[in-house]
């Protein structure tokens, strides 16, 4: 039998790193499905039951079901347009890097990076509320706009990679160069299109400055937004706090667990030799 | 089917250092024909190809599919299929979407698609394939779909870019001789890319020799390894490669030899016309002649007698069913392929008899063939 070598050192870290990770999560959850009365009593052990009360308060308290739609409609729209334009702008530079204006265009978005938010924030508000804006609609612009500079960055990366071939061949079977991108070059985008999903799902849904400079109707505010509400008028109930934190995190964990599947290797393995 | 023709072609890419990859390409092919182009990397074959198939621009000249220019015409719609050197198959489809993908983009009816990839793969034994994805395939299944793919459209003409290059040896002389089979069952006109003679040789109807952008021989495979036009065709087609040796005309009396260090050869009466009207004489020459004209068996030192020369031999390689001697003629090499039952070791001297009347010269300067 072949023995496993195994990296001590490598595993030792992953331990010590999954524990670091663990330990908030697993006190998340004491704390949500505790009386006041348990936690009082101790911080870290299981309670001898489910103290539902604590999510049915949170969900009334924070108006969960309209807020939630808010934060499903701004972040479902966010990732599906992203994903859609950044990777076929990405598509029309790494194709024309031969051209100055594509290249200077490439490394405009580059260089948007490293712009601090807080700097461009308040005269961005300021547009978005001028052209009528500041609202769920223009925000779902903004993380589309915002994340092409990284989003691009990435995607060109990765479409180096793709072979110039498969193009042709499609050219010669009788694709026009729209077909060739939803056809062929958008599928073999998938483990970038899951990673630009994933990364944009968790900024849309767990950002707070965005939504707070932006959204003025609190019909439209989104679950970050309404926990900060939540939070200074309750600080003192950190049962119905924390009920609510979990009640919000669920959601990016399915997205991240059906999305995850998608970052796979390989996926343009088979085409050329 | 078509025929096509490609009328003073250039293909020029512009920039600093502006680079001619191909110069004055003029070739007709004939409806059905299969055409090979051939020659090492870098000398255009390729990018000639490309042209062709719309991928890549044409600089100057004209190039015809039938009886239509196509220089500005999309690939899409010049009716040809392409079979690229690394396959390129779309690896998210399987087999049987790879090759219907063409007909589906054109709107063919799906039974007629289905007809036509199950005819196709039939034709090519890949049917038990057809449900896979291209990573699930050998590198000679993926050719098969990559020729597949090309089959179901039924173009007016095949274009093939290196194909077989990625193929190991064993598989690349099967799939040879199935292209060539494929050729004679489609009767489509078929253009095809190599860098290997031998495929060159054994496929096309017409070879066309390049090198650094210029045709240099446009002719059937016999006739291009019998009467090379040039040093560079002489060398680059047959294999092992023809032997040249460097040295003289000389004329005296009625006789002609060929003198170099070590070799004095008799040349044939019936060459004296175009060596004089070539203005050979006494000047340096190439004589090219290949391993299988060298004999070391005594009845050819009695029928040749004008071409026998003493050489010793550097090198011995037995391959069975013939053996190749690699010797020194006064400090020129040469290769002679002989039956494998003589029993000549390295070091030894031999005698060799030359079959004149099969020996090629070359202009040193010029490097054309005195024909």
């Amino acid at each position: 039998m072949v023995r496993t070598k195994y990296n001590w050192l490598a595993t030792v870290f992953l331990i010590v790193g999954a524990v670091f990770i663990l330990f908030p999560m697993y006190m998340t959850i004491m704390v949500a499905i505790k009386s006041p009365f348990e936690l009082a009593q101790s911080l870290l052990g299981i309670p001898a039951r489910i103290f539902w009360s604590n999510f049915t308060q949170a969900i009334s308290i924070t108006h969960y079901g309209q807020t939630f739609g808010n934060s499903f409609f701004i972040t479902f729209f966010a990732v599906v347009l992203t994903i859609l334009t950044n990777s076929m702008v990405a598509y029309a530079i790494a194709r024309n890097m031969h051209s100055w204006i594509f290249k200077g265009m490439y490394y405009y978005f580059f260089s948007a990076m490293f712009v601090p938010f807080p700097i461009i924030m308040l005269p961005l508000v300021r547009q978005m509320s001028a052209i009528g804006l500041a609202d769920s609609i223009g925000l779902i612009i903004l993380y589309v706009v915002y994340g092409l500079s990284f989003n691009v960055f990435v995607y060109i990366g990765y479409l180096r990679s793709i072979p110039l071939e498969l193009e042709e061949a499609a050219w010669v079977d009788g694709a026009g160069r729209w077909t060739i991108f939803w056809r062929i070059i958008f599928p073999l985008l998938g483990p970038m299109n899951a990673t630009v999903g994933i990364l944009t799902a968790l900024w849309a849904w767990n950002d707070f400055l965005l939504p707070l400079v932006m959204l003025s109707d609190p019909n439209q505010y989104t679950l970050p937004l309404v926990q900060y509400a939540f939070q200074s008028q309750y600080s003192t109930n950190y049962n119905l706090a924390f009920a609510s934190y979990l009640m919000a995190l669920l959601p990016m964990v399915v997205v991240y667990v059906v999305f995850q599947r998608w970052i796979i290797n390989g996926v343009t393995k088979g085409a050329i030799k | 089917m078509a025929n096509v023709s490609l009328q003073h072609v250039f293909k020029k890419y512009p920039g600093k250092e502006s680079v001619t990859a191909v110069t004055d390409f003029t070739l007709d092919i004939e409806d059905k024909e299969f055409v090979v182009l051939v020659g090492p990397s870098g000398c255009g074959k390729s990018t000639t190809l490309r042209m062709i198939a719309g991928l890549e621009e044409i600089s100057e000249g004209d190039l015809f599919i039938g009886p239509k220019r196509m220089n500005d015409v999309a690939p899409k719609d010049r009716d040809i299929a392409m079979v690229f050197q690394n396959y390129a198959l779309y690896p998210h489809m399987t087999v049987y979407q790879n090759m219907a993908f063409g007909l589906k983009l054109r709107h063919f009816p799906k039974a007629e698609i289905d007809k036509r990839v199950r005819d196709a793969a039939q034709i090519l034994d890949i049917t038990h394939l057809l449900a896979r994805k291209p990573k699930a395939l050998s590198g000679g299944q993926r050719q098969r779909v990559a020729l597949g793919r090309a089959i179901v459209r039924e173009p007016q003409a095949f274009l093939m870019d290196e194909p077989l290059s990625n193929l190991d040896a064993k598989l690349r002389v099967q799939m040879r001789s199935e292209i060539s089979k494929l050729h004679k069952r489609l009767q489509t006109t078929f253009i095809y890319v190599t860098h290997d003679q031998t495929e060159a040789m054994t496929m096309g109807d017409r070879i066309v020799v390049m090198k650094d952008g210029f045709v240099q021989q446009v002719a059937t495979p016999q006739e291009i390894y019998n009467f090379p036009v040039n040093l560079f065709v002489a060398g680059f087609i047959g294999s092992p490669s023809m032997n040249f040796l460097t040295g003289r005309i000389e004329e005296s009396g009625n006789e002609m030899r060929f003198v170099a260090p070590n070799v004095s050869l008799s040349i044939p009466a019936g060459r004296f016309d175009s060596i004089r009207k070539a203005g050979a004489v006494n000047k340096p020459v190439v004589l090219g002649i290949r391993p299988e004209h060298a004999h070391d068996e005594a009845i050819f030192m009695e029928t040749y007698p004008g071409g026998v020369f003493e050489a010793a031999v550097d090198v011995v390689e037995h391959m069975g069913s013939e053996m190749y001697l690699l010797m020194d003629v006064g400090g020129q090499a040469l290769n002679a392929r002989i039956v494998a039952r003589s029993d000549v070791k390295v070091g030894d001297r031999v005698k060799l008899a030359i079959d004149m009347s099969k020996i090629h010269l070359f202009d040193k300067e010029t490097e054309l063939a005195i024909m």
